[in-house]
């Protein structure tokens, strides 16, 4: 059997086929490295842009620069630097170069696990757009340098917790303080001796019985002088006698009567405002001094309109008022 | 048989398949194997060996493509590492599987065939009888061979390639083109020069292989009808263990 004759030839169509085949696995091939160079930016004009960081860990060759969540550059290089930092060659396509702006800051990230992450921010798109060839700083955050870090100041922030709770410690005193000052309000003088100080309370508790006082002893006066005026109505009901003088003296008295309703309102007022917490024990103190000052002017007043009175009275020779 | 004795055939084994190989590559790049009947038979390899499996093979391919990028997909997207799903597709699926997966199966398919053929042809004498018309066997039988089974596996290997790549991009964006750019993307961080140059490395050394030791191993076959059998079988295993060998080098070279 002669191989020439054994051997008989594939028919034509399926020769056509098998051609097809082969033909579409080469075009494959060939569409493929053309991807692959499409993809790799090979038919691209892009723009160098160098990142400068004290530590290039996690930044391998490849990685994307992300602006907004998406790749606008390709890590090219890395390189350390003369001056000891890490230069890192970035390529940015020209069509995305217009994210980047001379006032981009570059951050290089690195999560607990995978590489680094470069990301661009941009605060105002309208900038000058960054200049082929730049050099930018990046900034770095590291989750796994942070942790130790942020364990440390965690243990520092403790540790204060620690002091401010421990016996003896700022909080505790605080609380001492605090309770003092509670039972002084509790105490004798209340509020007021809290807020301005026992001596002061006292100060205020004596100037408010003698308001009282000499509020008592104007009463008495007054009774005594209604009486008077009831006694001896008729004789000082003649014309031209005591009376006018009287009237007069009797229109002071009330004027001053209701003064010293006044101040005692005001006195209230003064009580009202130490009791809250919230007043102004400086404010209450000044109003204390001017209320005494009234006071004092007023009694003054009383004691020149009793002497008064006594002048112009002719069956009364006491010239003088008790104070309390 | 002792085990030195079994030690000594199995190197003999290989260094004849290492011979064959050289002389068959000078066979193979010398011009005067190509004549038109050796380029006939070359075309009924190809046939035989990449047209006849193609829908099978592209059936297992898609298959094997699909459930591989799909569970690496959504490992990946539950782990919340969906960035680098691709790449591992790529990486796994492309790079390494298509290429071994190409080889196994046109060993299995026209490996074992080729080799029963010389093997046959070695028992009936025909080779014999070549060499006696002064036939160069080289040029009739072996070269279009291996001329084949080398355009089939490239061919396959290609297609098997694309297949998973497309199947990649479907596991990762489904049928919807937004997922474009990201791909693109993706493909420039895997596919640097290196790699495509080390998988086609690759690919040839397989085809190499694929071609020769079936060839090799058929040869080793005697005038004794038993014979075929057993230089069959050595030759499958020496295949596929040359196949794992190259296999687990270039993983060893580009990830060690």
């Amino acid at each position: 059997m002669e191989p020439e004759q054994r051997f008989t030839p594939l028919p034509r169509h399926l020769q056509f086929r098998i051609g097809l085949t082969l033909g579409l696995a080469l075009m494959l091939a060939i569409g493929f490295i053309g991807y692959v160079l499409y993809a790799r930016g090979f038919f691209q004009a892009t723009q160098a842009l160098t990142l400068v960081a004290e530590n290039a860990q996690g930044v391998s060759i490849g990685d994307d620069v992300s602006f907004a969540g998406f790749p606008v550059g390709t890590v090219k290089r890395i390189s350390l630097g003369e001056d000891g930092r890490a230069r890192i060659d970035v390529e940015v396509p020209l069509k995305d170069a217009r994210w980047l702006r001379a006032s981009s800051v570059f951050t290089l990230e690195r999560g607990l696990f995978g590489g680094a992450s470069i990301k661009a921010y941009t605060g105002n798109l309208r900038d000058a757009p960054l200049p082929g060839g730049a050099v930018r700083p990046v900034l770095r955050g590291d989750t796994s340098e942070e942790i130790p870090r942020l364990v440390a100041s965690v243990r520092g922030i403790l540790d204060n917790v620690d002091q401010l709770t421990s016996t003896g410690g700022n909080l505790q005193a605080g609380i001492a303080n605090l309770r003092v000052v509670t039972e002084r309000a509790a105490g004798k003088q209340g509020a007021v001796g809290a807020l301005l100080g026992e001596e002061e309370a006292h100060k205020l508790v004596n100037t408010l019985e003698r308001t009282n006082a000499l509020l008592s002893s104007l009463n008495e006066l007054v009774d005594r002088a209604g009486g008077l005026v009831t006694k001896t109505e008729q004789r000082v009901l003649s014309p031209g006698g005591v009376l006018d003088g009287t009237e007069q003296a009797v229109v002071q008295v009330n004027a001053i009567l209701g003064d010293v309703r006044d101040m005692l309102k005001r006195a209230d007022g003064v009580l009202a405002d130490a009791e809250q917490v919230s007043g102004n024990a400086k404010a209450a103190t000044k109003d204390l001094a001017a209320l005494r000052s009234e006071v004092d002017a007023n009694v003054r007043k009383i004691s020149g309109l009793i002497d008064e009175i006594n002048r112009k009275w002719p069956f009364e020779r006491k010239n003088d008022i008790r104070l309390p | 048989m002792n085990t030195p004795q079994a030690l000594l055939n199995w190197l003999r084994a290989w260094g004849r398949a290492g011979r064959f190989a050289l002389v068959g590559g000078a066979a193979v790049l010398s011009p005067s194997s190509y004549t038109p009947i050796s380029r006939s038979v070359s075309v009924k390899q190809i046939y035989f060996t990449a047209y006849q499996v193609l829908p099978a093979y592209v059936f297992f391919a898609t298959l094997l493509g699909l459930v591989v990028a799909h569970i690496t997909v959504a490992v990946m997207r539950s782990f919340g590492l969906t960035q680098y799903a691709l790449e591992l597709v790529f990486r796994a699926l492309v790079l390494e599987v298509a290429p071994i997966l190409t080889a196994l199966f046109v060993a299995l398919r026209s490996g074992a065939a080729i080799s029963t053929e010389i093997a046959l042809m070695q028992v009936s004498g025909e080779l014999e009888e070549m060499r006696r018309r002064s036939i160069d066997p080289f040029e009739r039988e072996f070269v279009p061979r291996i001329v084949g089974v080398a355009f089939a596996m490239a061919s396959l290997t290609i297609l098997g390639s694309a297949l998973m790549l497309l199947l990649a991009y479907v596991a990762m964006y489904g049928i919807l083109p937004w997922g474009f750019e990201a791909y693109t993307r993706a493909i420039a961080l895997v596919f640097d020069p290196l790699a495509i140059a080390g998988f086609a490395l690759k690919c040839f050394v397989f085809g190499i292989l694929v071609a020769m030791i079936p060839i090799a191993a058929g040869l080793d076959a005697t005038r004794e009808i038993k014979s075929a059998p057993v230089a069959v079988m050595g030759g499958m295993v020496r295949l596929f263990s040359a196949l794992a060998f190259v296999e687990i080098m270039s993983l060893a070279v580009k990830y060690a």
